[in-house]
């Protein structure tokens, strides 16, 4: 077996005795991503050297000094996370050559603990998509068939912990970013509770529903990456002041007493029928675990959504404003004033995707459209949170499909925003309330994996984790796919 | 017909904290280009504003000096427009719930007292600065003003002439100086303001449609704009034109403006609810101990000085208006108060202040605190000069000494030998001597020629080098010519 | 309903060629379509939450400062230690 193949846990062992070194593990992920790469497509930068010297450094650590558990073990970066030093283009021609001068939150909780950055990951622009068919670069292929999607955004970090590429890596979760495409590509993705996770150095797509989260093949192993990186950020004003427990430490696959929620709204029209039976079939194993199942009702996830596409361009359309051509990134050839400058640069900067949210964000906000789209829309949310508190009155967790179907060929919804947006039914949700929500392999459907998904109370991710431990018991860690 | 001009001001004031109102730049005028910035103020990608604590206390110390009634909760909005001066490409303000609103300040003019009302006080950052330059290969920006923190003071139409807004505007202005907020360094840009110009018939209770002023530089600046404005739009209304609702730019050195936007260009900013900043909450104790940090305002001050003191008004509308001739002013009434000093009156004091201590002080250009003068060294000057001890002559000349640094005044009379002589056989001897020897003129007196009095009496104040009581040398050189 | 694609582009200093209009205009449409579903609901959305203030920011200056080269060193132009724009006065 090869080092890439095992799990970050596992791995974290084998340093810890000396099996192995860090510079082997790194060397062996990085030989896996120049083989699997071409065809896969997860990375936009690839830093061998830094990685390399970055190994080799913690080796030497290695018993002069007491080193975190994942330190040595290589990591993969969704590129919308600033990495000092490092290319962060957002898979976005408009910042195709931007070099941040500092380090996001999370970047310096990762070099803290030591662990080995081997690139940065392809993404859909600017996080906007449900397919990273929307890079300015490359497309991403799922590894478990290269001819459909890894889902989106955070589809190059989904791929790449799904081909071995990366042991572990960091993404973002707008609205399913993490959890659909772990979901798609079988490994589990948490999307913590908003405010859990500093956003600081976080390019921002929705800064009221953004939030960082950890991919892995194993619950274990991400359940490692969230306690390196969730923590109070004073440089974030929206970040939680409050301790969090060793995730890690009190992960345990006892379900017995546990109320899981099934609201029906999650299992009807738009979700395939075979994967509501596989993930229910996952939920009942749970049952005989010892859990209990509860019915519930969240009767405006059909208006989620409509809301979550409102607030989120709403809040795109200024966030990106910013990119301009004056400060960073992309400026236009030839022009023959300010406006046109602008407009050039915007124009030919940014993809149609990221275009039409800009377009949508501006209309919402404009001047009389105002409260019959944005405000009603803030008011729907609260409905959200209202039906969602009432319901964790009823059970611990509520259990869902992470997406309606299995992944999606290339280029199938590319032509049709609407059915692309749908895709996001099962996950906006969860933004909108800042809820903590965790997606696990269930099973599969036709070959291709299907996600189960939890969500929780704010702050309640060592529930989450351990349900999907439960549920990984039964299935089994992800193993990289051939490809 | 006769018109009646309609203003109302938008004042811009730059608030004097230690650092920007979003990041922990410093917040200082007139340092080298582009080096009080951070990632956060320039908006790099994945930035994020923390709000500066100071800002709201100084903000809404403001509301409380202008009558305000203070919203303690409260949120921030952003204010979308592109400008190259404004990196986020968003001016993070308040729109719909400003910190502090519903106010007033009373103006005084001519001598009579007018109430101007305050719609609202809110918060806001500041933007950059263009320079231009035909060297220069198109604008330039300078990124050290982004982010300084701003309070947007905005008035009702209340005022009816060019002379009441510049009395509005010098009325705010000491308020700022007296709860030391800001600067207010016209020629820095720490006070700025927009102005908007209606007129109508004279009787006529209906606004007339008003024209927005920018790049109104100084209060003399807007007195001359608001005329201009003013006539144009009569001129206009005589010649039977219409006012277009428009915004206009002024250029002060023609003494013109320019139309700059008409209605139908109106930017929209689209508005909404900054999402990278949660709820503004200042408890009530706070905002009530903030209150109590008020000193007396400038126009309470000024009825004490009349009222109580017995200031005319105009002396005491000259002492209120500057801070530092008010403190020392203060602090010298109630030393002389406190040590019940009857023989010092707030006349002689105020002469004092607004005689030889402002004229030393503008002739020097220092401020009070960095001279040796002091209260209590000032209250010793005149009360030596009003129970007779020294002369006035030598008072000014023991003030010429403390400036110089020597403040020890019981030594300077001694060593100058300043002592008045009030001993009526010492006086009577010089009078004598000065008389026999000044025979003609004494005679001429005698003759009709009454000014030799002024004379005589001069030559005995000469003859004791100045130590005589000059009230004491004229009674006995009367009493011996008319004897 | 009809979007105004043109006004909206340009409100986002966007510029979208007229060949591509047409495709706009109708994806603009049907998005707006689909979000507008929304039902009547009414209340205050302001979001304040004062049991959950937003914690302020200590009035001190910071001391870990990049320098000018290093937070410029992305600008696409620049002159005297400032990025350049296009004239904004004539």
């Amino acid at each position: 077996m090869e080092l890439y193949e095992y799990s970050a846990h596992k791995l974290s062992k084998m340093l810890s005795e000396k099996k192995c070194s860090s510079e082997e593990i790194t060397k062996s992920v990085l030989d896996r991503a120049a083989a699997t790469d071409e065809k896969v497509g997860a990375y936009l930068t690839v830093c061998e050297e830094n990685a390399l010297k970055k190994a080799r450094e913690v080796d030497e650590k290695r018993g002069r000094e007491t080193l975190h558990p994942l330190a040595g073990i290589p990591i993969g970066i969704k590129d919308n996370i600033s990495t000092k030093g490092l290319l962060t283009t957002c898979a976005s021609k408009m910042l195709y050559n931007y070099v941040p001068p500092f380090d996001a939150f999370v970047m310096k909780k990762v070099n803290a603990a030591d662990m080995v950055v081997t690139g940065k990951l392809n993404m859909d622009e600017f996080a906007m998509g449900s397919s990273t068919e929307n890079s300015y670069f490359k497309k991403t292929h799922n590894p478990h068939n290269l001819d459909c999607v890894p889902g989106g955004s955070s589809g190059g970090s989904a791929a790449a912990v799904a081909a071995g590429s990366a042991v572990i890596s960091l993404g973002s979760d707008t609205g399913g970013s993490i959890r659909m495409p772990a979901s798609y590509c079988g490994v589990v993705g948490l999307k913590p509770t908003y405010g859990s996770v500093s956003r600081y150095g976080l390019v921002a797509f929705a800064s009221s529903l953004d939030q960082i989260g950890p991919f892995g093949r194993s619950v274990t192993d991400t359940a490692m990456l969230y306690s390196v990186i969730c923590g109070h950020d004073n440089m974030d004003a929206t970040s939680a002041d409050r301790e969090y427990p060793d995730f890690t430490a009190l992960l345990n696959s006892d379900v017995k007493g546990l109320k899981i929620g099934i609201p029906e709204e999650y299992y009807g029209e738009g979700v395939d029928n075979s994967v509501k039976e596989t993930v229910m079939n996952a939920v009942k194993e749970l049952e005989k675990r010892g859990a209990e199942i509860v019915n519930i009702l969240l009767p405006s996830t059909k208006y989620a959504l409509n809301a979550y596409y409102i607030i989120s361009s709403a809040e795109a359309s200024s966030n990106l404003a910013r990119f301009d051509g004056v400060k960073y990134g992309y400026r236009t050839e030839n022009f023959t004033d300010l406006t046109d400058m602008y407009e050039k640069t915007r124009s030919e900067g940014f993809g149609d995707e990221v275009k039409r949210r800009i377009m949508l964000g501006t209309f919402v906000l404009s001047s009389g459209f105002f409260d019959a789209y944005y405000k009603k829309a803030k008011l729907v949310a609260l409905d959200i949170v209202k039906e969602f508190n009432s319901a964790f009155g009823k059970c611990d967790v509520i259990a869902t499909p992470a997406t309606p179907a299995t992944a999606f060929r290339l280029g199938e919804n590319i032509g049709d925003p609407t059915k692309m947006y749908a895709a996001d039914i099962c996950t906006v949700t969860v933004n909108i309330a800042g809820l903590p929500a965790i997606s696990v392999p269930c099973g599969k459907v036709n070959d291709m994996p299907v996600g189960l998904q939890f969500i929780g109370r704010k702050f309640s991710e060592q529930i989450l984790l351990n349900s999907a431990f439960a549920v990984e018991n039964i299935f089994g860690e992800s193993k990289p796919i051939n490809v | 017909m006769e018109y009646e001009t309609i203003v109302g001001l938008e004042v811009h004031a730059e608030l004097n904290t230690k650092t920007k109102i979003y990041c922990n730049c410093k917040n200082a005028f007139g340092l080298e280009v582009n080096t009080q910035i951070c990632p956060i103020c320039t908006g790099m990608p994945g930035t994020l504003p923390t709000l500066n604590e100071k800002v709201v206390e100084y903000a809404v110390k403001m509301g409380h000096a202008t009558n305000c009634s203070i919203n303690n909760v409260c949120k921030q909005d952003r204010k979308n427009y592109f400008y190259p001066d404004l990196p986020k490409a968003y001016q993070i303000s308040q729109s719909d719930i400003p910190l502090c609103e519903h106010g007033y300040v009373d103006i005084m003019l001519n001598g009579e007292e007018k109430r101007i009302g305050i719609t609202r006080i809110h918060i806001e950052e500041d933007a950059g600065k263009m320079l231009h330059n035909d060297a220069f290969q198109g604008s330039l920006v300078d990124f050290n003003r982004c982010g300084v923190p701003l309070i947007e003071i905005v008035s009702e139409p209340d005022m009816r002439s060019s002379a009441e807004a510049k009395a509005y505007l010098d009325t705010l202005k000491s308020i700022l100086q007296y709860i030391d907020i800001s600067d207010c360094k016209m020629e820095q840009g720490s006070i700025r303001c927009d102005v908007n110009v209606s007129v109508r018939p004279k009787g006529s209770t209906e606004f007339g449609k008003r024209v927005e002023m920018k790049n109104v530089n100084s209060f003399s600046g807007a007195m001359r704009a608001i005329d201009y404005e003013a006539n144009r739009q009569i001129e206009a209304l005589e010649r039977g034109e219409e006012i277009n609702q428009e915004t206009r730019r002024w250029d002060d050195q023609k003494g013109v403006n320019v139309l700059l936007r008409t209605k139908e260009d109106a930017q929209d900013y689209r508005y909404f609810p900054e999402p990278d900043l949660t709820t503004i909450y200042v408890p009530l104790e706070k905002v009530e101990e903030l209150k109590n940090d008020i000193p007396e305002l400038p126009n309470a001050k000024i009825k004490r000085y009349v009222k109580v003191l017995g200031l005319s008004q105009i002396d005491a509308e000259l002492i209120a208006e500057n801070l530092p001739r008010c403190r020392l002013f203060d602090e010298c009434v109630k030393i002389c108060g406190y040590f019940g000093k009857d023989s010092v009156s707030p006349k002689n004091l105020s002469n004092w202040v607004l005689g030889d201590v402002s004229k030393y002080m503008n002739e020097t250009g220092k401020d009070i605190a960095d001279t040796p003068l002091d209260a209590n060294l000032l209250c010793k000057i005149v009360e030596l000069i009003e129970t007779k001890v020294i002369s006035n002559t030598s008072g000014k000349v023991i003030f010429e000494e403390i400036m110089n640094g020597n403040t020890d005044i019981d030594k300077i009379i001694e060593d100058k030998g300043l002592r008045q002589i009030s001993d009526d056989s010492a006086i009577e001897k010089i009078v004598n001597d000065v008389l026999a020897a000044n025979q003609k003129s004494v005679d001429d007196y005698r003759g009709g020629k009454t000014n030799a009095l002024g004379f005589l009496v001069g030559q005995c104040m000469k003859a004791s080098k100045g130590q005589a009581n000059p009230a004491k040398c004229k009674e006995l050189v009367l009493k011996y010519l008319n004897g | 309903m009809s979007i105004d694609v043109k006004h909206l582009a340009r409100l986002a200093r966007l510029r979208i060629e007229d060949d591509k209009l047409a495709k706009f205009e109708k994806d603009m449409e049907s998005i707006v379509a689909m979000v507008e579903q929304l039902p009547e609901v009414s209340g205050d959305a302001s979001g304040l939450d004062p049991e959950h203030p937003m914690k302020l920011r200590e009035d001190k200056e910071g001391t870990d400062k990049l320098t000018r080269n290093e937070l410029l060193a992305n600008a696409p132009k620049m002159q005297a230690g400032c990025v350049v724009v296009p004239k904004t006065v004539e």
